[in-house]
Order: structure tokens, then C-alpha cells, then sequence
């Protein structure tokens, strides 16, 4: 299947006059400073400003390629998928039809939600403001405002996904319920503990700097708030692991390149995060097995003579990213990829 | 945006250490009206800064928020409809958010706010 799809891939980049992946360029980098042969410290700040510097050029990058693949394929998305854009949650070993994945992506929000000890509909506890961070075209943020008569901001880095989740809303009657504003997980624009619950669903896995991505959660988090994070994960290491084994690595590459996603990490790794930011009640279970009949759904509906026109139409990223579809698969099946559910909650005062 | 969600903004460019609320630049306000839902407004009423919420109406050209509230008054119809006008039915389209520190602008167009930093902001 990958190697159909890499030839097509080779037809499509000379179709549209795209280059090919030896004739891609490097990213510009900044041009790093010649280190002058004085003093040890002076040589240390300097690689370490040129260091910094590149950082924070490639952290730009990387949200300029999110907030460009998802502008490009929101609309290709949600004209085949509708507008949750996660993963369904499925029964371990399901045969399932393409009708059904909608209501497996609602089952995953509802799951999700149980996992973390959410009150059921009882008035005096549920949560009245929501944060869906990575919202999307705003499905989680319009089912949880639904479902809890609750107000609900999104965040997301791309303006045509803002436009769409505030249509949506409009049309589903709840714009005065939902709002959506074009902002980074990283740097949140509320103030401290305005809200009850905390969502990221399936967005964890685009933040460049996870301790960062974490406090902004814990800090927008209410006392009491629950905070709810599903994500993609590497598998946890072994106690003798330092890193994982280098193929492993090249797969997952491939997988960051196209996706727009930074280093991974383990959902041990968000156990500990959460943990030394004196959260309570830490729970954390790999969902990969009820979720393993999503991507070849997803491939299924891109080869579909619908899927394959709106990729054409829709542009380079998209089509890149469809074309490393199956290596998802690939991952989940050698156990390197986790679909994980981490979630925790905020002391009270 | 409305100015519910107003309300919850703020500036967290580094080194600020109140960036709230933001002043806002109108530019092109629109009005839409939606259903009251007094629980819903009732619901919002604890969570709202008040004060903030007052200025940033008049900014928006209402001018008829009482400047203090208490929760008795959502006992009011005439009052649950003002708070809900104000607080839903309210849009800036066009114009912007001001950092209240720092003078830094975050535009709204079509009603969208971009509150993305800038490298050297964070």
C-alpha cells in the first residue's frame, strides 16, 4: 500500500510541477555566528544564542506549517468526516462500516469524559466554561457546550478553522454558546483558572514544548477543573531505554514531516509533567486498541474518486500528509504508536 | 468576538504583569440577536469581572450597564435583558484589542481575534 502510494506521490509532485524530495530545499536556518577562538565561556554563549535563535525560527515554522496544512485541509475534512476531527473509539475487534464512524467519534468525547470522572448531567457540578484547546472546526467545543449548557472558547492556530468552527456554530444554533479565536496552546490568552474543564483532544501532539503546553493547561485550569488530554504517544521506555531504537525514530520522522509535529514523547512522560505540576488524581490508559480501525477508514475514503479530487484540489500539505497515512498504521501495529488518554485534576484552593 | 469572551482575555506577552483587560478599538461593531437564556446568563453572571465588562459595552457604543451589579438584579427581567445584550449580542468585527501594558495590538477581523504572540513577546 506505501509503495502505491509513494509512486503516486512521485506523479502527483511532477504534475503539479512540485518539487521532489531531493530537490526539496532545507528550511532556511539562521547562519550561525563563526564561534571566535577566545575564552571557553564566550564560545558557550554565542553556540547557545545561535542555538536559541534557531529554535525559535523552527517553533515559527512549525506553526506556520500547522496553521497552513490545517487553512488547506479543514474544508476536505469536514466535507468527508464532518466536523470532529479525532480519532472514533471503536470495540476491540469491530468490524465496522464507514456509517459508523461518527458516532465512534462521539463515543471517544463520551469515553473520554468517563475516563476522567466527569459528574454525569447533574446540574450542580457539571462545568459551565470548557477551554477546547487545538479545537479545530470546533466539534468537541459544540458537543461539550451542548451537553452541558456550558460556554466554550477554542483555540487554534489556523484562521480557516476559526471561520468554519464560528459557521458551524451559527448554523447549529449555538453561537452564543461557543467562541473561537485564532491563539497558541502555548501561550493561552486567558487569565488564570477560568475554567472547569480542560479539553485537548488529539492536539497534544503538535506542541513543541510539552512542559509549556502542560502549565498553560494547569494554569487556565479552575481549583476543582478537570483537564482532559488525548493524544498520540510514543510507547513508554524501558528503565534500561535511554531514547527509542533508531528505526523507530526514522518512522516516526517521516510521520513529523508531513503532520507538522514536533519530537514525540511517551504518556509517562505527561504522567510526569503533570505530576510536578502538583496535579491530583492522575490517570493515564493506551486506548490504541479501540482505535485501531480509524486509519484505514480514513485511507479508504481518500481513495474514494470523492477523496482523491478534494486532495487534488486541496493542496500540497494535505496531500503530503495523506500519503503517510499508512505509515500510522505502521506504528500502531509495532507497538512505537499509543493512542493515549492522560487525565488529571486541579487541587481546590 | 463578544464581549463574554472578552472577558476572559488577556495579555500574557512576557515580563506583563496585569494584561487585563484588554482596551478595545472598535472599528466595526455588528449586532446579533440570539435567544435569552436566563440560567445560561445566571450561570455566567458569577464568572463575569464586572467592571471590565462595563467599559469595554461602552466601547463597544452601549452605554446601559448599571456601573455595579449584584446577583438580585438577575431577578430583573429588565436587567437579564441588558446583561445578555451586552454580554451576547455584541460583535466586534473590526478593530482590535490593546494590551493594557504594553500598548501591543492584537487585531479582530470578521470577527476573529488573533491573539498569537509574536517570538520576541514570549
Amino acid at each position: 500500500m506505501s509503495s502505491l502510494l509513494s509512486t503516486w506521490g512521485s506523479r502527483l509532485r511532477l504534475r503539479f510541477g512540485l518539487p521532489t524530495s531531493s530537490e526539496r530545499q532545507s528550511p532556511a536556518v539562521v547562519a550561525e555566528r563563526p564561534l571566535r577562538a577566545s575564552a571557553r565561556g564566550t564560545r558557550t554563549t554565542v553556540a547557545r544564542a545561535a542555538r536559541s535563535t534557531r529554535e525559535e525560527v523552527e517553533v515559527e515554522r512549525l506553526q506556520r506549517g500547522i496553521a497552513e496544512l490545517y487553512d488547506e485541509s479543514s474544508g476536505v475534512w469536514e466535507d468527508i468526516w464532518g466536523d470532529h476531527m479525532h480519532h472514533g473509539f471503536y470495540d476491540s475487534n469491530a468490524v465496522v462500516s464507514l456509517s459508523d464512524h461518527r458516532s465512534a467519534q462521539i463515543r471517544m468525547i463520551e469515553e473520554a469524559l468517563r475516563f476522567a470522572s466527569l459528574p454525569a448531567e447533574d446540574k450542580l457540578k457539571t462545568p459551565r466554561t470548557i477551554v477546547d484547546v487545538g479545537c479545530g472546526i470546533g466539534g468537541s467545543s459544540r458537543y461539550l457546550a451542548r451537553k452541558y449548557g456550558a460556554q466554550c472558547q477554542g483555540i487554534t492556530l489556523s484562521p480557516v478553522q476559526v471561520q468554519m468552527a464560528q459557521a458551524l456554530a451559527a448554523e447549529q444554533g449555538l453561537a452564543d454558546k461557543v467562541s473561537f479565536q485564532v491563539a497558541d496552546a502555548l501561550n493561552q490568552p486567558f487569565s488564570d483558572g477560568q475554567f472547569d474543564l480542560v479539553w485537548s483532544m488529539e492536539s497534544g501532539e503538535h506542541m513543541p514544548d510539552k512542559m509549556k503546553f502542560v502549565s498553560e493547561l494547569a494554569r487556565v485550569a479552575a481549583p476543582g477543573a478537570r483537564i482532559i488530554i488525548v493524544t498520540w504517544c510514543h510507547r513508554d521506555l524501558a528503565p534500561s531505554e535511554e531514547s527509542l531504537r533508531p528505526k523507530e525514530k526514522e518512522l516516526l520522522n517521516k510521520i513529523c514531516n508531513a503532520f507538522y509535529l514536533p519530537d514525540w514523547c511517551s504518556s509517562a512522560d505527561y504522567v510526569d509533567l503533570l505530576r510536578s505540576l502538583s496535579l491530583e488524581d492522575i490517570k493515564a490508559a493506551d486506548w490504541s486498541e479501540y482505535v485501531a480501525p480509524f486509519w484505514p477508514a480514513v485511507i479508504k475514503t481518500a481513495l474514494t474518486w470523492k477523496g482523491l479530487t478534494s486532495l487534488l484540489r486541496s493542496g500540497w500539505k494535505t496531500i503530503k500528509g495523506a500519503l503517510v497515512m499508512p505509515l500510522m498504521i505502521e506504528g500502531y501495529k509495532k507497538d512505537l504508536i499509543k493512542f493515549s488518554i492522560i487525565t488529571c485534576r486541579k487541587p481546590e484552593k | 468576538m463578544r464581549l463574554l469572551t472578552h472577558n476572559m482575555l488577556s495579555s500574557n506577552i512576557k515580563g506583563v504583569t496585569s494584561g487585563f483587560p484588554l482596551r478595545i478599538e472598535a472599528e466595526k461593531v455588528v449586532e446579533k440577536q440570539v435567544e435569552l437564556n436566563a440560567a445560561f446568563l445566571k450561570n455566567m453572571f458569577a464568572k463575569i469581572e464586572w467592571k471590565p465588562f462595563v467599559d469595554a459595552s461602552r466601547a463597544m457604543g452601549y452605554a446601559e450597564l448599571p456601573d455595579e451589579a449584584e446577583p438580585l438584579m438577575l431577578e430583573s427581567d429588565e436587567f437579564l435583558q441588558k446583561f445578555h445584550h451586552a454580554l451576547l449580542e455584541l460583535h466586534l468585527e473590526e478593530g482590535a484589542l490593546v494590551c493594557p501594558e504594553t500598548g501591543r495590538r492584537f487585531p479582530v477581523n470578521k470577527g476573529i481575534p488573533n491573539m498569537l504572540l509574536h517570538e520576541d513577546e514570549v
